[in-house]
């Protein structure tokens, strides 16, 4: 038979009337519908699990394993926070402890986290699909879900959709909204934490009220030019401006500005001298009074040398006229009276050798030589409208401009923005950590007229911001109330009196933390009423040594008067005590020589202190903890002693060990300790 | 050896229990014929006699079988899916992902509502173009012809309320823009909008509205006209066969 015949045969058997052909159609049907059961059957998490099943067959620990193990679709489901996660599905060995030794995904164990896995599902901190059962859908972006996992190196934006504070777990999102404090992002970008409360920058940048009388057109220049090109640590950003752009904003700058003085100094200006010895002597004063605590300078190499609370320094002389810098060095609360600088009280002298050493501090490379012309009305009203346009007043306070309110967009809820609203730059991959990654790194790169302006952040630092952006969601807004921890209030403590007056005019708080505020360069002090000896403290105050002498940072000499330093030290002693204990040594604390000999092989033996304190110079080595060589002088025997218990309870977060001491060995290191007294001090006159 | 197939259902017309259930006769008779689809609620809709030459496919196309055919599939999985679900904001998307994801055979019977729905439309219009081209709309059909334009209608507003239901953006602005184009009606058009959504824009209002109408007014709707319909067909001569036939 022919092909076409017996095609001809196969279509009479199968269509060749209503009831062949009726038949035939059911059938084929029917075997179109096996599909649905059988594609529904052969899913893949179902050979995930069979593929879970043989790995743990045969291991020691299979029992266990396969007691725990639940076959079928499995899900975590949260009503109250609308968590409904399928991962466990294929993530079979998420719980198992003992299957550490498997690294390959999906079954691999969860890290140990701080919770529970069933406490708050998976996609909170991972994102992806939580209820898809599908490797593809689960993981991957798609039309219709467009949160693909995150990857590893922003996972802690999870948590910070409910950690408000800082979290010892999770540096990389600290740094983050360090970041964003300190180069004043949220000075632009409203950033609300989810409990409502708006995130505040920690940049203070200068006021350009008096910008006159401290620096001139040629320097706003070159800084608007380049910020980084003056000082490497510049928080200030490049916003990429035209150099006619430049120079109209130089010229209104300078022409808004007020003088900051009414009368002229009563002093007159040092002349500065060219002289290298006088500049020597500067340069020595300006190491004794540990300027560098604060200031940072480039050395010789390049590096920057020294604290991050004040502007670098290294260019300086290009920058500030000599009367303003005068006038800073007597008081620097004459110009800015917010200022974190302390009112160093220095003699006219003193004032003199400053100023010619940190005049001498210039680069001619920076400003150049080139006097700027004469500023014409029309350069000064276009400065005023680009100082508008660019959102300067967002951050400078400048006379006759307010503060724009929402300059720049909202970024609340920056981490859940939606894909289909955000327009890719060709070359960032679509995801969004990718994008908000290209916009800090180079905004402009998004559009010419964009205006935000570039920061030259190496790539860890961006990672760090996209991380602390990410955890800005809409759904930390929507989480219960009770699962945010709250911010702790910021505390308003300000001393009283005579000695409050003192402490703010030598700024106590820009580096020490007293009563919850404070900042973070200098010890804790809220209790050192307690802690110190009144005559060591008075010897102190007027003379700081140092109690660690590995830090570069240390205090500085604030040239206080006999009388102030009673005020102070008399203040300390009353307000500054721990409710838990008497500071005074009562009769159970004298000391016996075998109290003191026991100590001394307890501190050496026992307990190793050397390894992070000096009490004699000549062979202990540690470096860690302060210098205890004359600690007998400064500290009381109370404080060590409740300090060898637990000195958590007293400073929290020191790096003082608990070491849970019995009372016998605490009372013979104090006694050790006590023991260690340095030469009499001459008590200060009082008044 | 076993009675025939025709035989055996000749037998069963018999028994007792079919003749309780079907009032009709049994025998081969044209009035037996008749009787059994004229007794029937269902078939009574239908002419009792066809002609022949009209059942031929390139008659008809079939056009209009195949619309009944692709309202009854999406009937018969429009009810599964109204088991699964909530026509609520917060559930809605959820409930179309479960679908997706762990409903047995969800996949499926959400495909298969969808394309049949894009299905029923190209069939509608298909059967209407032919319907208008060979003139089948001419007395004494033109009452027909006006509830099909109407089962029409019907017809694009089942897909168009349908369309909400997912949830989804494609979805939102889709009824967004839609709606919008209402309002631009004159004198009606903002108030015929406010009704349609249940407030000023597409939200929980609309979604439980589209819901409604999409599972129980508009569908009630299309079963009524669709009856009238095919008894029109009856009421009007049959299919029409054509102009060059003598009895049209």
């Amino acid at each position: 038979m022919s092909v076409r015949g017996r095609i001809a045969a196969a279509k009479a058997f199968l269509f060749g009337d209503s009831a062949r052909a009726f038949g035939t159609l059911s059938l084929a049907l029917l075997a179109l519908l096996t599909v649905v059961p059988a594609r529904d059957y052969f899913r893949d998490w179902r050979g995930v699990q069979k593929q879970y099943l043989q790995l743990i067959h045969g291991r020691n620990d299979a029992p266990a394993l396969t007691r725990h193990f639940q076959g079928g679709v499995q899900q975590i489901w949260l009503p109250e926070i609308g968590v409904v996660d399928r991962c466990t599905t294929c993530h079979v060995g998420l719980k198992e402890s003992t299957l550490t030794d498997v690294r390959t995904q999906p079954f691999r164990p969860h890290p140990p986290v701080p919770h529970s896995l069933t406490e708050f599902g998976c996609v909170l901190c991972h994102r992806g699909q939580g209820t898809a059962t599908s490797v593809a859908d689960a993981h991957n972006s798609s039309s219709s879900w467009e949160e693909p996992i995150l990857p590893a190196r922003y996972l802690e934006s999870g948590c910070g959709q409910c950690h408000i504070q800082p979290l010892t777990g999770t540096p990389k999102l600290n740094q983050g909204r360090e970041l964003l404090a300190r180069y004043g992002c949220v000075r632009c970008h409203t950033m609300r934490a989810p409990d409502g409360t708006k995130r505040t920058g920690t940049d203070e940048p200068p006021s350009l009220e008096h910008i006159a009388d401290k620096t001139s057109r040629e320097w706003i220049a070159a800084w608007l030019r380049d910020p980084q090109a003056y000082a490497g640590s510049a928080t200030m950003p490049n916003f990429q401006l035209k150099d006619d752009e430049i120079r109209d904003i130089a010229a209104f700058l300078i022409a808004q500005s007020q003088p900051y003085r009414s009368q002229k100094a009563s002093e007159p200006a040092p002349v500065p001298s060219q002289d290298d010895a006088v500049i020597q002597q500067g340069a020595s004063l300006y190491g004794e009074s540990f300027c560098a605590s604060c200031h940072a300078v480039q050395n010789a190499a390049g590096l920057l040398v020294g604290g991050n609370l004040g502007p670098e320094l290294t260019r300086v002389g290009s920058k500030v006229k000599i009367d303003w810098l005068a006038d800073w060095l007597r008081n620097p609360a004459i110009y800015d009276p917010a200022s974190a600088m302390p009112h160093y009280r220095f003699d006219a002298k003193q004032i003199g050798l400053l100023v010619t050493f940190l005049s001498s501090k210039t680069d001619s490379d920076f400003t150049g030589t080139a006097k700027a012309a004469a500023a014409e009305p029309k350069q000064i009203e276009r400065g005023r409208i680009l100082v508008i346009e660019r959102g300067c007043a967002s951050c400078h306070a400048i006379n006759g401009l307010k503060a724009p309110e929402d300059f720049a967009p909202e970024l609340t809820e920056v981490g859940s923005r939606p894909l289909s609203r955000i327009l890719f730059a060709p070359g960032v991959p679509n995801t969004l950590p990718d994008y908000i990654a290209a916009r800090i790194r180079d905004p402009r790169s998004f559009g010419d007229t964009l205006k935000m302006p570039r920061f030259s952040l190496p790539q860890p630092q961006v990672d760090a911001i996209v991380t602390a952006l990410l955890a800005q969601t809409a759904r930390a807004e929507t989480l219960p109330a009770s699962m945010r921890i709250p911010a702790r209030k910021p505390s308003d403590y300000r001393p009283a009196g005579r000695a409050g007056k003192l402490m703010d005019e030598m700024r106590c708080f820009s580096c020490h933390i007293i009563n919850g505020r404070g900042g973070t360069m200098a010890p804790e002090l809220t209790y050192e009423g307690t802690s110190v000896q009144r005559a060591w403290l008075v010897n102190f105050l007027k003379n700081p040594n140092t109690l660690r002498p590995a830090l570069i940072r240390r205090m500085p000499r604030f040239n206080v008067t006999d009388a102030e330093a009673n005020t102070l030290a008399d203040y300390i002693m009353t307000a500054w005590q721990t409710p838990d204990f008497e500071g005074d040594a009562s009769d159970d604390l004298r000391f016996t020589a075998a109290d003191v000999q026991s100590g001394r092989e307890l501190f050496y033996n026992k307990y190793a202190c050397q390894s992070c304190h000096i009490i004699d110079q000549s062979k202990d080595k540690g470096y860690v903890g302060p210098t205890l060589t004359q600690v007998g002088s400064r500290l009381t025997a109370p404080w060590i002693l409740h300090w060898l218990r637990n000195a958590q309870t007293l400073r929290p977060g020191s790096l003082e060990p608990v070491w849970n001491m019995n009372d016998a060995d605490a009372r013979s290191i104090t006694a050790f300790l006590m023991a260690q007294k340095g030469a009499p001090v001459k008590e200060a006159a009082r008044k | 050896m076993a009675a025939t197939l025709s035989q055996q259902l000749t037998a069963l017309r018999r028994t007792r229990v079919w003749r309780s259930v079907f009032r009709g006769g049994n025998g081969t008779s044209n009035l037996d014929r008749a009787l059994a689809v004229q007794q029937n609620l269902f078939l009574h809709l239908s002419s009792v006699k066809v002609r022949k030459r009209s059942l031929a496919f390139r008659v008809t196309w079939f056009l209009g079988t195949l619309c009944m055919g692709a309202l009854m599939i999406l009937v018969a999985t429009g009810i599964p899916l109204m088991l699964y679900y909530h026509p609520s904001v917060p559930q809605a998307y959820a409930d179309m992902k479960d679908l997706q994801s762990v409903v047995s055979a969800g996949v499926f019977l959400r495909n298969l509502h969808r394309w049949s729905a894009h299905a029923m439309v190209l069939l509608v219009f298909a059967h209407m173009f032919k319907v208008f081209y060979r003139g089948a709309y001419r007395p004494p059909r033109e009452f027909n012809w006006v509830v099909g334009v109407i089962l029409l209608i019907v017809t694009l507003l089942l897909s168009y309320t349908g369309y909400l239901l997912p949830w989804d953006q494609l979805a939102f602005w889709a009824i967004t823009v839609g709606s919008n184009l209402l309002s631009s009606v004159p004198v009606i058009g903002p108030k015929v909008r406010f009704l349609m959504l249940g407030g000023n824009t597409v939200n929980a209002n609309a979604l439980l509205r589209f819901y409604v109408l999409h599972c129980v007014i508009l569908p009630l709707t299309a079963a009524t006209f669709v009856a009238v319909h095919f008894w029109r067909i009856r009421k009007d001569g049959g299919i029409y066969p054509g102009k060059d036939h003598k009895h049209a």
